[in-house]
């Protein structure tokens, strides 16, 4: 990829967006058969499947908790899905992601509900392009209330950023190579918790406050689009 | 203060209500407030808050009738999928109402891996381990028949209210059911093509368990059913 | 881990099969539906989602450069690779390829290069140093049998959707695909043959035989699977069911 002269221009980016802006956003609950609770969305270029198992039996059986249920997230990218082909299996990168992912997640859900047994979430990012931990993120917290696992909230996500010292939302790929700085948040929306945060490149306190402010209202959007998908799922009209 | 319809589509962290209000299955309390712990309808009696899940796995509770399928066996009985986060266990003592000396009997001539069985919950102590029995009749290994599975949630609105809606199948197709609360349903029936009329009914109950006058359009898709190929 | 197949389940299963009939109401000779999308990744030189009943699969093709074999040291190289993603199944685990993703990735590759369908030869750049490299990837998404069909379907579908790099070395006007190689299974369930087993029917057969042929109806590549036989009347019965299938499925990657 090469450098973009500049990243801004006039108040807009590459793409057209104002600083402010979330990229166009789509989720959809329940679209895999087998899987107890599945989520697809997408978040510009992004396209991302969650699904979840469980809560189901616990193996190994070592790794059961006796009072509670276990959440497991893999966080995996398709070998098709970036510009150089991605050799398949987890990686250091990936492993990190699923961690972070897990730990975003886990505050809201009521796992004591389900001692000794296991929720696994399986992401899979099938085309990216920049903020697919935050896209994981918000399709399997759409996946984990499709599976009826029960939740405190769901967890919204979303990348702000610092790009030619202009605070941005939702960073794409330039933006979050060229750019200054990348820092991926989750939260939980009700309570205003955050549950994932990330950064690497410089903030001063300002620029940090104001970043996570842009992060709250982005995070807001995402939120109702999240619950919307819900809601649509079941909004299926009567037979005959 | 209550923020939603009766009946409404709520999601995991939807207020429902505020002030004086107990709050039942599928909901939680923080201070003053009752949240919606899953997705599901609201459901407001007097100052009673629940929600109805739509989605979610089966967990035991005793008393329960489920359908379980025999995965393995052990020296005195079998563990059994119960299409839940738990396995249980149902001992051949349970099974054949009778001491069996382990010693002189070889008990894998009662079950099979593969077998269906129609038991009920005895036990689930605090680790979640569950024991079945079998004590009525009709209950033990189940033969022939077709094997439906729904998801758990739905299970109530297949029964009906006192059992309304099974009763309605039953009578319309005359075939027979046996409904676990796990989310799998036997119907057994002479004729092939009113067992797979039960079926269908049972799956637009799963697809349809949220809308209501539900129990009269089954009746009428079945008489439909019923008059078509005749 | 397996699941295991209720006995309820598999009796009725047999039996339905016995009157004629399928556990998801089709014909023994009936495919499920089928929906192709191709051109569904960006980032992929060529990709396809293909719906085989409720099977999904998604396929990606990349063109990269690569070193060629020393014995084709002219000749482009194509690689399959097929993940079963934990997505897709209860039974399916994160963790290195099984036997089954490694089957099914061969057996896809098998059709591709035994019919010939890409011209490798023609993607040579640098003879000995550097050729062109055809990576096949299959994600399974949501599992429901038939994944060996809806991977090659959508494999083939895949490569129709190839677009040129954008890249100083790629000299060809189109990508040189030559043939549309089409697999279809049929499994044989109490001495009856189906074609495109769902998963149910997967579970309880005998054997499975999956015949990939090419427009001309002639077969480039063949596997049989399961532990049960098929006697020669019913290979022949079988060759004939998934040639007339095949002609089908090779109407939706138009």
């Amino acid at each position: 990829m090469e450098k973009p002269e500049k990243l801004i221009v006039d108040g807009r980016r590459l793409d057209g967006r104002a600083p402010d802006e979330l990229r166009p956003l789509k989720i959809k609950a329940g679209v895999l058969e087998r899987a107890d609770g599945s989520a697809y969305v997408e978040l510009g270029n992004n396209k991302v499947f969650a699904a979840v198992y469980g809560p189901r039996e616990m193996h190994p059986r070592h790794d059961q908790q006796p009072d509670a249920a276990v959440l497991r997230c893999r966080y995996s990218m398709a070998p098709f899905s970036v510009e150089d082909r991605k050799k398949p299996g987890p990686d250091r990168r990936s492993m990190e992601i699923s961690k972070v992912t897990k730990e975003a997640l886990e505050p809201v859900l009521f796992l004591e509900l389900y001692p000794r047994s296991v929720i696994d979430v399986f992401i899979e990012v099938l085309q990216a392009d920049a903020g697919t931990r935050t896209a994981g993120i918000n399709a399997a917290a759409v996946a984990l209330a499709d599976a009826g696992v029960p939740m405190r909230d769901l967890v919204s996500s979303v990348a702000v950023g610092k790009v030619e010292d202009t605070i941005v939302l939702d960073l794409i790929k330039e933006e979050d190579q060229f750019g200054t700085t990348d820092m991926p948040v989750a939260i939980i929306p009700r309570k205003k918790a955050i549950t994932l945060l990330q950064m690497d490149g410089h903030f001063t306190k300002e620029e940090f406050k104001q970043a996570l402010d842009l992060a709250f209202r982005g995070c807001e959007k995402i939120y109702e689009v999240q619950r919307q998908a819900l809601k649509e799922k079941y909004a299926i009209k009567e037979s005959g | 203060m209550i923020y939603v319809q009766n009946r409404e589509i709520v999601v995991p962290g939807q207020l429902i209500a505020e002030g004086n209000y107990r709050h039942l299955e599928g909901s939680f309390r923080e201070g003053d407030r009752i949240y919606s712990a899953v997705v599901g309808l609201a459901d407001i009696k007097g100052d009673k808050v629940r929600v109805i899940p739509l989605q979610g796995r089966y967990v035991p509770r005793v008393g329960d009738l489920v359908i379980g399928v025999v995965i393995d066996t052990h020296s005195s009985g079998w563990i059994l999928d119960i299409n839940s986060p738990y396995t249980a266990n149902l001992f051949v003592s349970e099974l054949v109402h009778r001491k069996v000396d382990l010693n002189k009997e070889d008990i894998s001539k009662f079950l099979k891996i593969g077998d269906v069985v129609l038991a009920a919950v005895k036990e689930v102590d605090e680790y979640m381990r569950v024991l079945l029995e079998t004590p009525e009749r009709g209950m033990g290994r189940i033969e022939g028949g077709k094997l439906v599975e729904i998801s758990p949630a739905k299970i109530p609105r297949v029964l009906g209210r006192k059992g309304s809606m099974l009763k309605v199948i039953e009578s319309k197709t005359g075939c027979t059911l046996a409904v676990g609360q796990n989310g799998r349903i036997i119907v057994w029936g002479d004729d092939p093509r009113m067992v797979n009329l039960a079926v269908e009914a049972i799956l637009m109950i799963e697809r349809e368990a949220h809308t209501s006058g539900l129990t009269d359009r089954v009746a009428l898709m079945l008489e439909g059913g019923k008059s078509e190929g005749k | 881990m397996e699941e295991i197949v209720s006995s309820v389940k598999r009796d009725y299963i047999i039996d339905l099969v016995k009157q004629g009939k399928r556990i998801d109401g089709r014909a023994l000779d009936q495919l499920r539906e089928v929906v192709v999308e191709k051109g569904v990744i960006k980032t992929a030189n060529g990709s396809a989602k293909v719906k085989l009943g409720k099977t999904q699969v998604l396929v990606g093709v990349k063109l990269m450069h690569a070193e060629p074999f020393p014995d084709t040291p002219e000749s482009g190289v194509l690689i399959v690779n097929a993940e079963l993603l934990p997505l897709a199944s209860p039974t399916f685990e994160p963790g290195p390829p099984r036997v089954e993703a490694i089957e099914l990735a061969r057996v896809v590759d098998r059709g591709i290069r035994e019919s010939e369908a890409i011209d490798l030869d023609k993607l040579g750049i640098k003879p000995g140093e550097d050729v062109w490299s055809v990576f096949i990837d299959i994600d399974v998404l949501d599992h429901d049998g038939g994944l060996i069909d809806a991977s090659a379907l959508a494999s083939i579908a895949a490569l129709t959707d190839v677009k040129p790099p954008q890249d100083e070395d790629w000299k060809l006007p189109g990508f040189p695909l030559n043939r549309l190689p089409v697999a279809v299974t049929v499994a044989k369930i109490d001495g009856k043959l189906v074609v495109d087993p769902c998963l149910d029917e997967e579970r309880v057969m005998d054997a499975r035989l999956t015949i990939t042929t090419i427009e001309d109806g002639s077969i480039c590549s063949m596997q049989k699977g399961g532990r049960g036989y098929f006697t020669r009347e019913e290979l022949e019965q079988a060759y004939d069911l998934a040639s007339a299938k095949a002609v089908e499925l090779r109407e939706k990657l138009r």
